[in-house]
């Protein structure tokens, strides 16, 4: 490797040094090892998340799915040990397989799956995305064939290509492929009903909410979008001696009482679209944390990523189908008429409906699929937002992690209890089907 | 008079303005601006601004008088190929004629630049903001400039720099500027969170003040595209306000920095008020739109735009620096186009506040273009005109007024060009000519120009503030250098006046100073210096 080509190495690498290591620690004449090709690619699409404005949670959520599944299949493809995804997940029967005793790299083909995935999910994102994705493909091919027989380079981007293509087809039949206007719909009408939701923002954008049909996109792996449908929420009212008022008056009072803990736990867990990598990319992150720290290879690797990618989009699947099954008020409408006129929540609110909490039902599934994985006492510290100023975070699992990021939503003031604690549940119900799934022979 | 006298009388203006404002019954339409694109052959403007991904941004047009003939020339940035300068060679009320011509200014990777007289000679310097190296180059007259950045100790690093505001500080004779750097341009495969250090030139220590001391670093920047020196408060010191664009920023927000004499320069913080404020600023515009006596602040980003009044009004030029948004109410989220069929969120560069019908009321113009093919974004996003109205609510009027371009625009300058008393318009595009348009509303209003000469170093009047009644109000714009996108215009500052006449202003200068009210008549153009009565300028 050139002195050159290790620079430009460097510059692949974002927050993480995953990749950089990896590469640094290999000797001059081998390949890339192929668990560095994903995790690398991985850090760019976590950026590239950030920077794709049509990118909210739900999008992001699908895009994590079909990329994991992706990789996933990429590897599987050519292991004795892993199962093939195609006739587990729904609608996906086949998946092209590779010829009997011809020599694969595995490193190529996840670099051709990637970058096609990456190119395919992230066409709309901006000239400077763009611009690092060509650059990003160029120095990878370089480091990954290096050392590779050029019949097997070939052999290997053939297969990469005819796979990514069939899982890129695949995934758009689910009816979440094409999001206009970042998601808010151009028609909207607003109910006039009591209880029910109205635009909390001054944005002309946000006077429709996000993405409302979103809960018909087809899921992978559990049945429906409403497979796992909550319990109704409290009957709404505005007596001050009813559950409801009594739920509202206890954001009221949390956001009046914020601890300097609160407030980091709150602003932790914001993962506020186009400034973070949103909250299911604040898993991912999580998850190649978590694998950079266990030096896990390339299966448990792409199982992983496959398996926390579709739970976090089934989730933002089911938990988008009860918000507009329930179409429940935010707390900052409800207590400025109740309440408090003035009063004003600590993180902005979402410009959607409030039951259950989109966070909580993504971080509910999440920590069960990273649990079903890892296990129960697996600790981590969580340095998502290190590069934003906000300091690392220890969690001692992933449940713990997923508790926090519920209760955050409250300690921001934008979801009441119930939301946050049926939210969770929801979150489980929809990662058994997850974790139900035979990646291993 | 002092300025605190002139605040509470602006408090008793507001009041009787917000009376007005309370009427239920509907504002009359504004007078329709109508603007006429003079085409490349006859204007001699054909400057296209070039170039890949690091030309994204930037685009900004300087204007200035550079010959002392009163009409204002101009500076065009190509990009990636070489700027031009243009002399104005219109007629009083005629068309719009300039004439390239070789000046000195001549160079690529300009991304925009400002006019500044730094050196106090009456003479116009420009700096010249760019992907690379940013030069100051010194005005020698005849629109003639050479480089001064050994002379004067002016170091113009080797970042990507779109933004520059200028000050002169309490006592000082030589300016204090403000450069906004973007992101790094060598971090072109890590690019998110590699935002270069704004930089602070003030002035050497030693007097008489000829040169500037070693740029000091404004940490944390947070990849700065406007930055304004602005007395938001009354206070008679200024404070940089910085809009900064989130795409590239990392842990970072809107700012404002308190640059007092003599201290090192530290953020507002929360607790002064500042609130967290995350957006795509690209342009800042300002102006006392509701006659209390403090700037409103358009901020240009994508999708919704954001006009900022204070929250509290200060007093005795202390209180809280906390916005609110009122660009929804006003009419002036300008977020998505409003003629063409694209439907898509808009996005906007430079703005700025001038009244372009002479109703009395300023408007608000804002370029509008593509970032380049961002598909969730307007591909077709016609440049806005937003007309105000008796309520103090905007209308859109770009379609009616012949200004509505489908070009990539970026960069843009409203100036009297032919000094008829109608405010012009210049606009930079992407990948396509600049264009020119002249002013030819037939209903316009009268109108009333005045030009600064303020006494030592500070010739321009930096920091100003022009006051004129009208309407039982008092119209105010501070006089400053910066903001916009890349760009700004230096020389006759435009009121319009309605049906009224005679004109009653006057000027608080920058050290406080406050000139007795004078009354002139309508329609003409006034150089007006501390302390005297205004020249009639023919």
């Amino acid at each position: 490797m050139s002195v050159v080509i290790r620079r430009a190495v460097l510059g692949l690498v974002f927050a993480c040094s995953c990749l950089l290591s990896l590469v640094a620690a290999a000797p001059t004449q081998a390949a890339t090892p192929p668990q560095a090709v994903v995790t690398g690619w991985y850090k760019l699409i976590l950026e590239l998340v950030r920077h794709t404005s049509n990118y909210s949670p739900p999008v992001a959520a699908r895009s994590f799915a079909y990329i994991g599944v992706t990789s996933y299949e990429a590897v599987a493809s050519g292991s004795d040990n892993l199962q093939s995804l195609a006739g587990q997940l729904n609608r996906l029967k086949t998946l092209p397989s590779r010829e009997k005793g011809a020599i694969y790299d595995d490193a190529v083909i996840l670099n051709t799956v990637m970058e096609f995935a990456v190119t395919h999910f992230f066409d709309r994102t901006g000239p400077t995305g763009q611009h690092v994705m060509k650059k990003m493909a160029k120095r990878m091919d370089e480091e990954v064939t290096q050392g590779v027989a050029p019949d097997v380079v070939t052999r290997s981007r053939a297969y990469g290509q005819i796979l990514s293509q069939a899982v890129f087809d695949w995934s758009q039949t689910d009816g979440g492929a094409t999001v206009e206007n970042m998601g808010f719909p151009l028609d909207y009408k607003v109910s006039d009903k009591p209880g029910h939701w109205v635009p909390t923002s001054l944005i002309r954008q946000q006077q429709a909410p996000l993405l409302p049909e979103w809960g018909k996109v087809l899921p992978l792996a559990m049945p429906a979008g409403s497979t796992c449908r909550l319990s109704e929420p409290p009957e709404y009212s505005e007596k001050p001696d009813s559950a409801f008022y009594k739920d509202a008056d206890e954001v009221y009072a949390a956001v009046k009482g914020l601890t300097d803990e609160h407030r980091t736990i709150a602003r932790f867990w914001s993962d506020d679209p186009m400034l973070s990598p949103t909250p299911p990319g604040h898993w991912i992150n999580i998850a190649l944390i978590v694998l950079d720290q266990q030096k896990a290879d390339l299966p448990t690797t792409v199982d992983t990523l496959a398996r926390l990618g579709v739970a976090l989009s089934d989730a933002f699947i089911g938990c988008w189908d009860s918000k507009f099954e329930f179409d429940l008020i935010r707390p900052i409408t409800y207590i400025k008429k109740n309440i408090d006129p003035n009063w004003d929540a600590l993180l902005i609110t979402p410009p959607f409906p409030e039951y259950p909490s989109g966070h909580s039902t993504q971080s509910g599934a999440a920590a069960s699929a990273m649990t079903h994985i890892f296990g129960k006492a697996l600790a981590f510290d969580d340095s998502t937002h290190e590069a934003d100023g906000i300091k690392p975070r220890h969690f001692a699992n992933f449940r713990a992690a997923a508790e926090e990021a519920a209760i955050s939503r409250l300690y921001g003031g934008i979801h009441f209890r119930p939301a946050i604690e049926r939210g969770l549940t929801q979150g489980e119900c929809i990662a058994n089907y997850v974790n139900a799934l035979k990646t291993k022979k | 008079m002092t300025a605190i006298r002139s605040g509470g009388l602006s408090l008793a203006l507001a009041l009787a303005s917000t009376v007005a404002f309370a009427d239920d019954t509907p504002a009359p339409r504004p007078i329709t601006p109508i603007f006429q694109e003079e085409q490349a052959a006859e204007s001699g403007v054909d400057t296209v601004y070039n170039g890949d991904w690091e030309f994204m941004v930037g685009g900004g047009v300087s204007t200035f008088d550079c010959d002392d003939d009163g009409f204002p020339d101009m500076l065009l940035p190509g990009g990636s190929g070489k700027s031009v300068f243009y002399h104005n060679e219109s007629k009083k009320g005629g068309a719009i004629v300039f004439k390239a011509m070789t000046s000195g200014l001549e160079v690529d990777n300009l991304l925009g630049s400002y006019a500044i007289d730094i050196d106090g000679d009456g003479i116009k310097d420009i700096i010249l903001l760019r992907l690379g190296e940013n030069i100051v180059m010194r005005g020698k007259g005849k629109c003639q400039f050479e480089r001064a950045n050994e002379t004067w100790n002016f170091d113009g690093g080797k970042a990507w720099s779109a933004a520059m505001a200028a000050t002169w500080e309490r006592g000082n004779t030589w300016p204090t500027i403000a450069i906004g750097n973007y992101i790094d341009p060598e971090a072109d495969m890590e690019p998110w969170g590699s935002c270069t250090d704004n930089w602070l030139h003030k002035p050497e220590a030693a007097t008489p003040q000829r040169k500037f001391a070693n740029p000091l670093p404004l940490t944390p920047s947070y990849c700065a595209l406007s930055m304004l020196f602005t007395d938001w408060n009354r206070s008679g010191t200024p404070s940089l306000r910085v809009s900064n664009d989130r795409e590239y920023y990392k842990g970072g927000r809107e700012q404002m920095w308190h640059v007092d004499p003599g201290k090192v320069p530290t953020l507002y913080s929360e607790e002064e008020g500042w609130k967290y404020l995350r957006i795509w600023g690209m342009g800042i515009a300002s102006y006392d739109l509701d006659f209390d006596g403090y700037p409103e602040y358009f901020l240009t980003s994508m999708a919704d735009n954001k006009l900022q009044t204070l929250v509290t009004l200060p007093k005795d030029g202390k209180g809280p620096a906390s916005y609110k948004d009122i660009a929804f109410a006003k009419g002036v989220t300008a977020h998505r186009p409003y003629t063409g069929g694209d439907w898509h969120p808009s996005t906007a560069w430079h703005a700025d506040f001038q009244d372009v019908n002479n109703d009395g009321l300023t408007d608000l113009f804002i370029a509008k273009g593509n970032v380049a093919e961002m598909p969730d974004f307007a591909k077709l996003d016609p440049n806005d005109l937003l007309v105000q109205n008796t309520k103090g609510n905007f209308i859109e009027m770009g379609l009616e007024a012949g200004i509505a371009s489908m070009n990539v625009s970026r960069g843009a300058a409203l100036v009297d060009f032919n000094l008829d008393g109608l405010v012009d318009l210049v606009v930079t595009n992407r990948w396509k000519p600049a264009q020119v348009w002249r002013n030819v509303t037939p209903d316009a209003g009268h109108f009333i120009e005045i030009g600064l000469k303020g006494d030592g170093g500070n010739r321009d009047g930096i920091g100003s503030w022009i006051e004129v009644k009208h309407d039982g109000h008092v119209l105010r714009r501070e006089i400053t250098i910066g903001g916009g996108h890349a760009g700004g215009s230096l020389g006759w500052h435009h009121f319009g006046v309605g049906k009224d006449t005679e004109v009653e202003f006057r000027v608080i200068w920058p050290n406080g100073a406050t000139d007795e009210w004078q009354k002139v008549a309508a329609d003409g153009f006034y150089w007006v210096s501390p302390k005297r009565a205004a020249v009639k300028w023919e």
